[in-house]
Parts: structure tokens; C-alpha cells; sequence
């Protein structure tokens, strides 16, 4: 085995740790959270020349072909800065659902996104569906489509949406712009931006199918597997700081006439966050790996595993990170306390811990039927 | 040994669950019940009901107003009230400046505070801590200054929760630099509307105002807000810590808080999320049967005049523990449902949508109140031995 970081990765990590440095702060991130338009335009415009919105797909699409590792590093850095951009939402996200679709329309659409002109969103999640993304409720009865659409993260921006719906009992991806839906905007726990749906009878075209059944599957199973693997690194990235921040902070905080550091308790709170940081990276560089493996059930695996873990783990050096500051841990003013939001976000989008036990057991099933 | 509540506590019972039936308001239900706290209206309007039937003091002996209830009464008075879904009621009064008052004040300072508090018409709050001193409160800097028939208070405190509320402030401040710290320090009632007295909010991340700075400068406060002596505060301030455990669990509101989660399981997408969401509330709910008979234990001992045993040492530890764990089991069954912060529409069932930000509020309760590491080391040295 092998867990040196390629040589591209390093400096794609690299990159955008200086460029976030250098372009967005604690401040950057207040101001972003009280704004309904996440879209800025210069560090959009920034984030384009950097190469991001090609890097995750393959070359034969258009892309950079940058790996899920790649992405996962550039995530990773977002997170540590609570950056709102919506590079995952408006790009990563719908991109890779419509490079998974692999049709002539979506690959046209994609193509769009890569060269920065669309504003696409996903809508594959329903609350009466729950994170049973294979099985939506939004229903496709000929030409008419109807239902609802929840927690549609768009940067507040998106003009069109790629929903996800049964008709009959064949998944359908389709790509519909915003308007032809009831739109209400909110925002949500981490400070992004996100919309619920209403679609009533909603007229659409063939051309508006982007594909049917095995193929949408296959394409939101890919995808589901791939936006977990970016939760876990954009978990990493918050904890990382968190760490750090608490660690600073028990050197110089005073109580007692010393440091809180020098109580043995506060010690062991930051040994035990230490290593948990470890097995979280651990858990990282594999599911950054096996998370876009071409082995269906050992993809379902990792994510499902990561995702658990990370629900667990990195809440908990969240909590503790809260806990170690005392009363500023849990003001606004202080980043901390968007941390501990930013990872119970994240710990819930795309599956909580409960739904990937479930698959995690499921998947080891199916694994022990093919040995 | 008998676990049941005799009958005439079971009549009792029944009594307050009618009242509690006939009189929580409407809108004060429907706040708890969506999960927010309430607001200064509702929680006051809250108390004055209750101090209309005498029963704000219930924790009071007789002799000052209280109802002349055992601590069993409380108990149950304080499950129906939760189970009503109405609020708990600020402690600052009732259960701290009250108690210090009848306790170590004077005849003229117990006329003039008391009524207003067993009315629930003077709201107080509580001036402790401070920036640099949290959990070592004893090294606290605010001062206060003798001169001729008032003191002038100087300083900063800090984490007031309900300052902007409030009409009183009950204050630690330092009146003599020169002795140990713990023997410098005195107890002083403050009036909120005071020139020089400044407060200013902090949001805390449920989004909300509950906390704030207080910023004193040349404040005029008259000698007989003086509660005791000069030096007595640090002997008060510990007082008050030993004072009334018997609700300090939050059993009744814990348990509120799981039968809301368990009205909320119908909503969840498939069977199977349905039947994980009812084991994780049963391991819960074995964890406060746990934490409520230790609870029943510290009530039975109360009732027979017994001081408090170990058996409530961590009444306070595990409670604070097992609301967070209730309040995160909401987030995360919730799931999608958890995720937007300040829509209009709940997405599903309703008590989703307030879970996230009292997850994130109750992440203080550890904290405030003397941190649990605090209360650890406390209990280490009372109980261990070593
Ligand atoms: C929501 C909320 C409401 C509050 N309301 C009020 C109020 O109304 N009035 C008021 O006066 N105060 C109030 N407080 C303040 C509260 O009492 C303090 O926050 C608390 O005492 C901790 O102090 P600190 O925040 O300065 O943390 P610190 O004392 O700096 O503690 C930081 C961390 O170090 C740990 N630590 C400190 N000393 C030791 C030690 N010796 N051994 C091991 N660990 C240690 C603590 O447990 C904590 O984890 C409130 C606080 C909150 C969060």
C-alpha cells in the first residue's frame, strides 16, 4: 500500500488552502451567511480560473479529469474555511450526476456548467422519501410531473434543477428549470442556501428526461457515493481547525491562576480529539479512494462506512471543541460554534449515521454473496 | 421499600393536572411543543399565573410564602407542569435571589423583594461571571467602592442570560482587594435601570438573544442592597449551590422532550427508519428511568428531613448529559427535516424544525451552571477520598 498523496494533489490542497487564505475570512463567511445570493461574483470568477469547475470530470467530457482524492482536497479546504461558495452545490454535485448520466443532453449540460454559463441544482431528495434516494416521491406520469422537492441546495441561484422521479416503477432523472415550480427559499443549518419545490402537474418534453431506469440508478447511486465522500472531507477540514483552535486556545486561556491545558482532564479531551483526527483521516484518504471505486458494493461499502464513522467521530470533536472553550464556544462570534453546525450538517446531508449502517450491513451481505 | 406515590399524592396529582389542563394558555403550549423557548410575554405571563396561585415558590418554606408542599409534591407538580407543556420557570428568582433573601436578608430587604418575586412581578438575573473569571469565579474583578450611603460599582460581566429582561441584577462584586480572595467578595442587588449600567447582547448559536455583557460604570447602588455583611458573598454563593436538587435533573422536561420525539416517529420515510428511531428513544428512555429513581431517591430523603446523599451528586452531571443526547437523537432523526434554520414552512413534522437550533443551545448546558469538568472535580474531593 501506498498512502502518499500524489504529487497534483498536493498542490491542488495547496492551492486552495493559499487561495482561501488569501481570499476569504471568518468575516467573509458572516457576511456570506446573511446574503441570500451565495454567487459572488470574484471568487467565482476565481474559482473558474483555478481550474475547479473542469477539475472533477474526465477529460473525455470535458474535464480536467481530476479524482475524487482531488476534489476531496479542495473540499477539505473549504471547509476548514466555513466557506460558502457554492462550488459543490452549483458544480461538483450536479456535474458529476449529469457526467453519470453520460447521455448527449446531459453531457451538453455539463458542459455548461464547466465553462461557468449554468446555474444547475440537484433535487433528489424529498422528506417522504427520506435518503432513500432511489425511491423518491416525486412522481412522472406521462408527461405530467408532480410532487415535492426538499432541501434543493442551490447558493440561492440555481435556475434549473435536476429532480429525480418515479414513473412507475422506473427512476427518472430530469432536468427542468426553476420556474415551472412553487420555489420557497431558506436557509439551512451549515448557512447555505436551499429551496423546497412544489411541482403541480408540470409539463415536460422527451428532451427534458435525461435518463430512465438501470442508467438513473447506476447514476444516482454513483453520485450518492460520491457527494458522501465530499461530506466526510469537508468534515475533516472543520475538524482540523477545530482541533487547532482548541488546542490554542487551552494553551492560553486562564483559570485557576493557569491554563486550562494544565488540567489533566482537558489534556485527555485533547489527546482522545488527536487521534480521533488521525482514524478521521484515515477514513478520509480511503473513502477519497474507494469512493469512486468501479466496484459497485465496495464503493457502497467505504462510503457507508466513512459516512457512520465520521457522523460519530467528528461531531463528537465538534461538541468537545464547544465544550473545551466554555461559554464563548457557543456564541456566534466565535467560529467554533459554526463548526459544530457546518459538521452536524454535513453528518446528516446524504445520510445519517442510522441509514449508513443500514447500508453498511447491506453492502457486506451482498459482498459475502459474491465471494 | 415502596415505589408508588401514595393516594394522597396521587389525588394531588390529579388536581394540578386539571388546573394545568385548564389554565397553561394556548400560545405558551404551542411554543413549547414546536420546541422554542418563550418570550419574556409568555414567560412571564407564565409566572404571574402561577404566582397567583402561590405556586411560583413552591421550593419556599411556608413561613415565606411558599405552599407547604414535601419535595415529593414538587416533584409531581413539576411533571405535570412539564408534561402541560409549559415552561420551567426562570430560576433567578425563585430559585437563587429568593432563597439567598429569606435566608441571609434582612427584615427590610425580605419586605421589599420577596412579594415581587412569589408574584413573578420582578424578573432578576444573575451577575457572576465574568470575562476572566468563569470557572474560577472567586478571582471575579467587578468592584465595588463604599462611599458614604451607596457603593460605585466598576466592571464587566458577563454570559447574563436575560440581563435585557430584567429588573434586578444580583451581583458578586469585589468590596476589599486585600484579603484572600474568597473573603473579599460581597452579594449586591442592582437595579437594571441605574445610570452607568449598560447591557449588551451576545447571539449565541441557536441564532437567539438569551445572553449578554453588562458593562458598569460608576454605578450608584445604596447600602442596603447590601445582602449580609461585606465578605459574606463567596459564603452565599456556595449556599446557593447546595440549594434545592431535587428538579436540578430536568427529569420532567427530558421526559417531555421524548414523548414529543415519539409523536414525531410517524413521519419518518420507511418502516425500517421508524423502528431504529423507536430503539434509539428506548435506550434513552432506560437512561432517564435511571437518572429519575436516583432522582426519586434525593425527593424520598428530602421529604424525611435527610441531607442530600451521593446518590444526587451526579443528578446534575447526568441530566445535562442526557438533554443533549435527546436534543441531538431529535437533529438526527429528523434527518432532512433537521436541516433549514429559518424557513416558514416546517418540512414535515413540526418539532424537526426547531430540533437544530435547541441542539445547538443546549450545548451550553454542560457549561453553564458550573461546567461538568467543575463539577467533577468537586464531587472528587467531597466523595473520594483521595
Ligand atoms: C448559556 C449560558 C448561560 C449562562 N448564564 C449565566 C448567568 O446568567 N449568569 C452568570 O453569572 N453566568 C452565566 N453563565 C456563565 C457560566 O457560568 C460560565 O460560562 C461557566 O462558569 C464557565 O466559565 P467560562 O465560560 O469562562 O469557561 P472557563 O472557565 O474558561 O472554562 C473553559 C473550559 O475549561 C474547563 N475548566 C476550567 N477549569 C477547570 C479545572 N479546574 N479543571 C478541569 N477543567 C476546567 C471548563 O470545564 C471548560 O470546559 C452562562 C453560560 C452560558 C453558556
Amino acid at each position: 500500500m501506498d498512502f502518499k498523496l500524489p504529487e497534483n494533489t498536493t498542490m491542488i490542497a495547496d492551492t486552495a488552502r493559499r487561495y482561501l487564505k488569501d481570499n476569504y475570512s471568518f468575516d467573509s463567511y458572516i457576511a456570506q451567511l446573511n446574503e441570500s445570493n451565495h454567487l459572488e461574483a470574484n471568487r467565482w470568477q476565481a474559482m473558474n480560473d483555478l481550474g475547479w469547475f473542469g477539475l472533477p470530470f474526465a477529460e473525455s467530457v470535458g474535464g480536467y479529469g481530476g479524482s475524487l482524492l482531488d476534489v476531496c482536497a479542495i473540499v477539505q479546504e473549504l471547509g476548514a474555511a466555513l466557506c460558502l461558495d457554492p462550488f459543490v452545490d452549483l458544480i461538483v454535485s450536479p456535474g458529476k450526476l449529469l457526467e453519470f448520466a453520460n447521455t448527449p443532453t446531459s453531457l451538453a449540460l455539463l458542459d455548461r456548467i464547466i465553462s461557468g454559463e449554468a446555474r444547475v441544482a440537484c433535487g433528489l431528495y424529498d422528506r417522504h422519501a427520506g435518503y432513500h434516494v432511489l425511491n423518491p416521491s416525486l412522481r412522472l406520469n406521462g408527461e405530467r410531473l408532480s410532487g415535492q422537492k426538499h432541501v434543493v441546495s442551490d447558493g440561492g441561484v440555481a435556475d434549473a434543477v435536476l429532480v429525480s422521479a418515479m414513473s412507475g416503477d422506473e427512476l427518472a432523472i430530469v432536468a427542468l428549470p426553476f420556474d415551472a415550480c412553487d420555489v420557497e427559499r431558506y436557509r439551512l443549518l451549515d448557512g447555505s442556501r436551499a429551496a423546497s419545490l412544489t411541482l403541480d402537474d408540470v409539463l415536460i418534453t422527451d428532451e427534458m428526461v435525461l435518463c430512465r431506469g438501470d442508467a438513473a440508478k447506476q447514476a444516482v447511486s454513483a453520485w450518492f457515493d460520491y457527494l458522501c465522500a465530499l461530506d466526510c472531507a469537508r468534515m475533516y477540514g472543520a475538524c482540523r481547525e477545530v482541533y487547532q483552535a482548541t488546542l490554542e486556545y487551552a494553551r492560553t486561556r486562564k483559570q485557576f491562576g493557569t491554563t486550562i491545558g494544565s488540567f489533566q482532564v482537558i489534556q485527555h479531551y485533547l489527546v482522545d480529539a488527536f487521534i480521533d483526527l488521525q482514524q478521521l483521516e484515515s477514513m478520509l484518504l480511503m473513502v477519497s479512494v474507494k469512493g469512486e471505486s468501479a466496484n459497485v458494493c465496495e464503493r457502497g461499502r467505504a462510503t457507508a462506512a466513512a459516512k457512520a464513522y465520521y457522523a460519530n467521530r467528528a461531531v463528537g470533536i465538534t461538541q468537545q471543541g464547544i465544550q473545551i472553550h466554555g461559554g464563548v464556544g457557543v456564541t456566534e462570534e466565535l467560529n467554533i460554534g459554526h463548526y459544530f453546525r457546518l459538521v452536524t450538517h454535513a453528518s446528516l446531508s446524504h445520510g445519517d449515521r442510522e441509514h449508513h449502517m443500514s447500508r453498511f450491513i447491506q453492502a457486506g451481505e451482498k459482498q459475502n454473496e459474491v465471494v | 421499600m415502596n415505589l408508588d406515590f401514595s393516594n394522597d399524592e396521587k389525588e394531588f396529582r390529579k388536581s394540578i393536572r386539571q388546573w394545568m389542563k385548564e389554565n397553561v394558555p394556548d400560545d405558551i403550549r404551542r411554543c413549547t411543543a414546536r420546541g422554542a423557548m418563550p418570550d419574556k410575554n409568555m414567560q412571564q405571563r407564565w409566572e404571574r399565573l402561577l404566582g397567583s396561585q402561590g405556586w411560583l415558590t413552591s421550593t419556599w418554606p411556608e413561613q415565606f410564602g411558599g405552599p407547604g408542599w414535601s419535595a415529593t409534591q414538587r416533584y409531581i407538580f413539576d411533571q405535570e407542569r412539564a408534561s402541560a407543556g409549559a415552561p420551567p420557570t426562570s430560576p433567578f428568582g425563585v430559585a437563587m435571589v429568593g432563597p439567598v433573601l429569606y435566608t441571609f436578608g434582612s427584615e427590610a430587604q425580605k419586605e421589599r423583594w420577596l412579594p415581587g418575586i412569589q408574584r413573578g412581578e420582578t424578573l432578576w438575573c444573575q451577575g457572576y461571571s465574568e470575562p476572566n473569571a468563569g470557572s474560577d469565579l472567586a478571582s471575579l474583578k467587578t468592584r465595588a467602592t463604599r462611599n458614604g450611603d451607596h457603593y460605585l460599582v466598576n466592571g464587566q460581566k458577563i454570559w447574563t442570560t436575560q440581563a435585557h429582561w430584567a429588573d434586578m441584577m444580583f451581583c458578586l462584586v469585589r468590596t476589599d482587594s486585600t484579603v484572600k480572595q474568597q473573603q473579599g467578595i460581597s452579594f449586591l442587588l442592582i437595579d437594571m435601570k441605574t445610570p452607568g449600567l449598560e447591557v449588551r447582547p451576545i447571539y449565541s448559536i441557536d441564532g437567539h438573544h438569551h445572553l449578554n455583557e453588562v458593562y458598569f460604570t460608576d454605578v450608584k447602588v445604596p447600602v442596603e442592597n447590601l445582602v449580609g455583611q461585606e465578605g459574606m458573598g463567596w459564603t452565599i454563593a456556595k449556599f446557593l449551590l447546595t440549594h434545592e436538587r431535587t428538579t436540578i435533573a430536568g427529569v420532567a422536561d427530558i421526559h417531555y422532550e421524548i414523548n414529543r420525539l415519539k409523536s414525531a416517529i410517524d413521519a419518518l420515510p420507511t418502516e425500517t427508519d421508524k423502528q431504529l428511531a423507536v430503539r434509539r428513544l428506548a435506550g434513552l428512555e432506560v437512561d432517564l428511568m435511571a437518572l429519575e429513581y436516583t432522582n426519586f431517591r434525593t425527593v424520598a430523603a428530602t421529604d424525611e428531613g435527610k441531607p442530600f446523599g451521593p446518590e444526587s451528586s451526579g443528578l446534575k452531571i447526568k441530566g445535562t448529559e442526557l438533554q443533549q443526547r435527546v436534543s441531538q437523537a431529535m437533529v438526527e432523526i429528523g434527518g432532512l427535516m433537521s436541516l433549514p434554520w429559518d424557513n416558514e414552512e416546517p418540512i414535515g413534522e413540526q418539532i424537526f424544525n426547531q430540533a437544530s437550533r435547541r441542539y445547538n443551545f443546549l450545548r451550553a448546558c454542560t457549561i453553564y451552571g458550573g461546567s461538568n469538568e467543575i463539577q467533577k472535580n468537586v464531587l472528587a474531593k467531597m466523595l473520594l477520598g483521595l
